[in-house]
């Protein structure tokens, strides 16, 4: 397939269904929409596009395209932007996942991160995130390109022509029975359920919400979605709540059984979808079909998969490595005193290793130590002693715990003179011992 | 009904238990009636140091005296080991007369001259607003020939890479780019002040402002060294809050109803609807919430364990791991979290009619509203009586003013109220005691007593009569 423009590359996913024995429903066929293969990543390639194609036609040069996002639709308009050479502007506070930002840092993008909470409380301030940057943007006069995702009706009409009469299609022009869709703005859900709706009036409509103190990438909360210019409830015929942990269950089956490579907000469709689903089956007596929407991919949240599934991502342990050290082991570390140290390391032509960071050691020092940070030197122990036998050696760092840690594993390492300096650098600087920046 | 039942430690739980003693206090020092509880102070303290040593660090607790004006929280908190952040001359004089060392005495906020000289005079450290307080600091010192005094520079507007941290503006602080101009001023003034530190204080919430502001100062501090200061701590003043409610639960599906009520999908939860920062506008909620988030699940010493384990946004160790490794000492400044369950405010029930209480107090005695902290006062019924309840009730001020409404939210009571019953606003004594009290239509501000153990009871005195010595002292 040729194309002369990335943009026309957005759109026509697949819908794919779901192995039976995966999901286990006995009357009902389950389809992902598989809107992570659209070029940028995600279903927002497709409001993206619809809504900036007639800003960017009219952009002067040197406009900056702006929005307020944390995520997909960022990174859609980044690029976007960025083919037709200009700059983008992303303001959020809910950005909260660090591979987005810093990939986003990467297209280019410009990231304003707004300010948390008071702490003490100005009742006057009661500006919403939107507002506030309506607010900057206009102060800073003109120039930008807003897309205004969660009140565009742009952002719909994207799946009225996309998204919802592709599915149809797919379905040998039948609307699904159950359609599942978690809501962010609301664009992908309200768009294709309208379109569903013309075909069949029945078709039930669940859209999936995250719990209020929960977080789901690109879901909103049961109380944000009213701050959505595009949600209606009636476009709904159940709103549910998933759950983070819900989600991953989810993206873990998708993952590893079905072999779509999805994220977290996937993850939560297929699990709301299934949860729903499994509640009616059972009293079903024909065939239905249902669709959820698989929002888009994985490897942008491995950091917040690991934050909640630590034991996903377990390893075998290292060899020599200070959290297999014993209470033994740490009781019988080798330490010198300030004094001790000074005639048996310093004078005796030993070497002194300062494990603190590179900043604050350049900062102040003892004279003729080298510095090895500690994340570094543990990196070089695991290969093995990174120092001769035959020399003395004196472990440095703040308080002396660190040191004491790193002292006792060379010294099962098999370093016969290794020691800790007893209370650290700072008991050194207490005693009015010599520090020197050099 | 939809409450929000406020957290409430043993010691409070016990007065409230009490009904005698409260309806005796009362009767005696009249309505409203405000309780602090100092050697719960000392506790806070405690849970603070304990942080500090999980991340062994040295350094300072100073007491944000403004959070409550109480002569018996600041003696015994001079008693131990914290200081004390004054923002006055009245404040500056009132940490002297409790005992306060000036070693541990930091002075803070706007300054005027009389301030400044008694700071100086006393040799307590001085947060340095900008240059130009600097330089009035430094002539005042050279006037009198006073001895040279310590100062710490209050910086502010850091800058972060990469993302933009965005922050609120604030009034106070030095812009952290212009430093180097500070740092002439202190080489040419060095007879008069010299530097022991900076610092940062930010009006947020957020961690990750936080940890801006912190490894910005942390290069101040090197700066400093490399111009041959040597300065030996990093003040990042306070915002450690406090956990107000018990259930989180409950703060969730109020906040969830207010917003359907502003959308007027159900009746409303407060006087005339009011939104508390929301609005509708074309079925769509506008505006945010401006309110204390009431349930916060990490608060005070946990708040501050989290920040020192928070990895610096460009070094990527964690806060605490740098400070340490630079031989910085740590200063914080809590008022609000060292007071966390410190007193509580009492006031009697005049009348009730339908589903509104009249209360001899007024909104100024207990500003939980002014500082957005909701929660259900505890009601302590006269004996004997059957009620009904649970109700919602609104509860209305003893001021001939329209708004005096102790909170514009309905609150949630077990029971309903009778004249002669005593309501306890608990957990008040940070910022919700005497920080907005005043005289207006005259009438009466509460009068403040401690009440404390010792000996193995419980005693109490007026506020001002209360010192840390106690006969056969017991302290825990």
């Amino acid at each position: 397939m040729r194309h002369d423009d990335i943009t026309e590359a957005i759109g026509n996913t697949p819908l794919v269904r779901i192995d039976p024995a995966v999901h286990g429903l006995a009357n009902i066929d389950l389809y992902a929409k598989l809107e992570l293969l659209n070029p940028f990543g995600s279903v927002k390639d497709r409001a993206a596009w619809h809504m900036a194609r007639p800003l960017l036609e009219r952009a002067a040069p040197g406009d900056t395209v702006v929005e307020l996002s944390s995520g997909n639709t960022a990174k859609a308009l980044a690029l976007l932007a960025g083919m037709h050479g200009l700059p983008f502007k992303s303001v959020t506070n809910r950005m909260k996942v660090p591979e987005i930002k810093e990939l986003l840092l990467l297209l280019g993008a410009e990231i304003d991160e707004l300010p948390g909470g008071s702490e003490c409380l100005d009742p006057a301030d009661t500006d919403d995130p939107l507002t506030r940057m309506h607010r900057q943007l206009a102060a800073e006069g003109g120039g930008y390109l807003h897309t205004d995702q969660y009140f565009n009706q742009r952002n719909v009409d994207a799946h009225v022509h996309g998204t919802g009469p592709e599915i149809v299609k797919d379905l040998g022009g039948r609307a699904p029975d159950y359609f599942v869709a978690c809501v962010g703005t609301a664009g992908s859900s309200t768009g294709v359920a309208r379109v569903l709706r013309q075909h069949n009036p029945d078709v039930e409509v669940i859209g999936l919400v995250a719990a209020k103190s929960d977080f789901i990438p690109g879901i909103r909360t049961i109380d944000e979605v009213h701050e959505v210019g595009l949600f209606d409830p009636g476009v709904y015929d159940a709103l549910e709540t998933v759950t983070a942990d819900q989600a991953i269950d989810g993206l873990l089956t998708l993952v590893r059984r079905c072999g779509i490579l999805t994220g977290p907000t996937g993850g939560g469709a297929f699990a709301g979808a299934l949860r729903h689903l499994r509640a009616v089956d059972a009293s079903l007596t024909g065939r239905r079909s249902a669709v959820f929407i698989v929002c888009d991919r994985l490897e942008s949240y491995l950091s917040y998969v690991r934050d909640r599934r630590p034991e996903l991502f377990g390893r075998p342990p290292r060899r020599n490595s200070v959290r297999t050290l014993t209470e033994a082991e740490l009781g019988a570390a080798p330490v010198l005193g300030i004094a001790a140290a000074q005639r048996h390391v310093l004078d005796a032509g030993g070497l002194v290793v300062d494990l603190r960071n590179p900043y604050a050691y350049q900062a102040l020092h003892i004279a003729g130590s080298i510095n090895i940070a500690d994340e570094v030197f543990a990196e070089l122990l695991h290969a093995g002693l990174p120092v001769s036998r035959g020399r003395p050696l004196l472990l440095v760092c703040p308080v002396g715990e660190k040191s004491a840690r790193y002292a006792a594993l060379l010294r099962r390492m098999g370093h016969p003179d290794v020691h800790s300096l007893a209370g650290g650098i700072i008991a050194w600087r207490d005693a009015g011992a010599e520090l020197v920046r050099d | 009904m939809l409450g929000l039942t406020p957290r409430i430690d043993p010691t409070i739980q016990s007065l409230l238990d009490d009904r005698d003693y409260l309806a005796e206090l009362l009767d005696a020092l009249g309505s409203p009636l405000a309780l602090v509880l100092p050697q719960r102070a000392t506790e806070n303290v405690a849970a603070f140091r304990a942080t500090f040593r999980r991340h062994h660090l040295s350094g300072r607790v100073h007491f944000a005296h403004k959070a409550n004006r109480s002569s018996a929280l600041l003696r015994e908190l001079a008693a131990g080991e914290a200081g004390v952040d004054v923002a006055s001359l009245g404040e500056l004089q009132h940490a002297l007369s409790a005992g306060f060392t000036a070693d541990r005495i930091v002075a803070t906020g706007p300054k005027n001259r009389e301030f400044l000289w008694l700071a100086a005079r006393t040799g307590v450290t001085v947060s340095a607003d900008s240059a130009d307080e600097l330089a009035e600091l430094a002539g005042i010192v050279s006037a009198h020939r006073l001895p040279r005094v310590p100062v710490t520079l209050r910086l502010s507007g850091f800058a972060s890479s990469g993302v933009r941290q965005l922050t609120r503006r604030s009034r106070f602080g030095t812009p952290a780019g212009e430093l180097a101009g500070l740092l002439d001023l202190l080489a040419g003034r060095a007879d008069q002040v010299h530097l022991t530190g900076v610092a940062y204080h930010l009006d947020t919430t957020a961690l990750p402002e936080k940890a801006v502001a912190m490894e910005n100062c942390l290069a101040a501090l090197d700066e400093c060294r490399a111009r041959g200061l040597r300065p030996r701590s990093l003040d990042i003043g306070g915002g450690f809050g406090v956990n107000y409610l018990a259930d989180g639960a409950e703060w969730e599906r109020w906040t969830t109803e207010l917003g359907q009520a502003v959308l007027g999908r159900r009746p409303p939860l407060t006087w005339d609807g009011h939104g508390y920062g929301l609005r509708a506008e074309g079925g769509t909620l506008r505006g945010s919430l401006a309110l204390y988030p009431a349930y916060r699940p990490v608060t005070g010493p946990a708040y501050l364990d989290q920040l020192l384990g928070t990895p610096a946004p460009q070094l990527g160790r964690p806060l605490g791991e740098l400070l340490l490794d630079h031989m910085y000492d740590l200063d914080v400044e809590p008022g609000r979290a060292l007071l966390d369950q410190c007193g509580l405010v009492l006031a009697r029930v005049l009348a009730v009619s339908g589903d509104r209480v009249r209360l001899d107090v007024n909104a100024r005695d207990v500003s939980l509203e002014e500082h957005g902290v909701l929660m259900d006062p505890v009601i302590v019924p006269r004996p004997g009586d059957r009620r009904t309840g649970p109700a919602g009730f609104y509860l209305l001020g003893n001021l001939c003013l329209e708004t005096d409404l102790i909170t514009r939210r309905k609150v949630c009571l077990p029971v309903e109220p009778r004249p002669g019953d005593l309501l306890a606003f608990v957990n008040t004594a940070g910022y919700h005691m005497d920080f907005n009290a005043t005289h207006a239509m005259h009438q009466p501000v509460a009068r403040k007593v401690a009440v404390y153990r010792s000996g193995g009871a419980r005693r109490w005195c007026l506020d001002e009569q209360y010192w840390p010595v106690h006969s056969g002292q017991d302290t825990p």
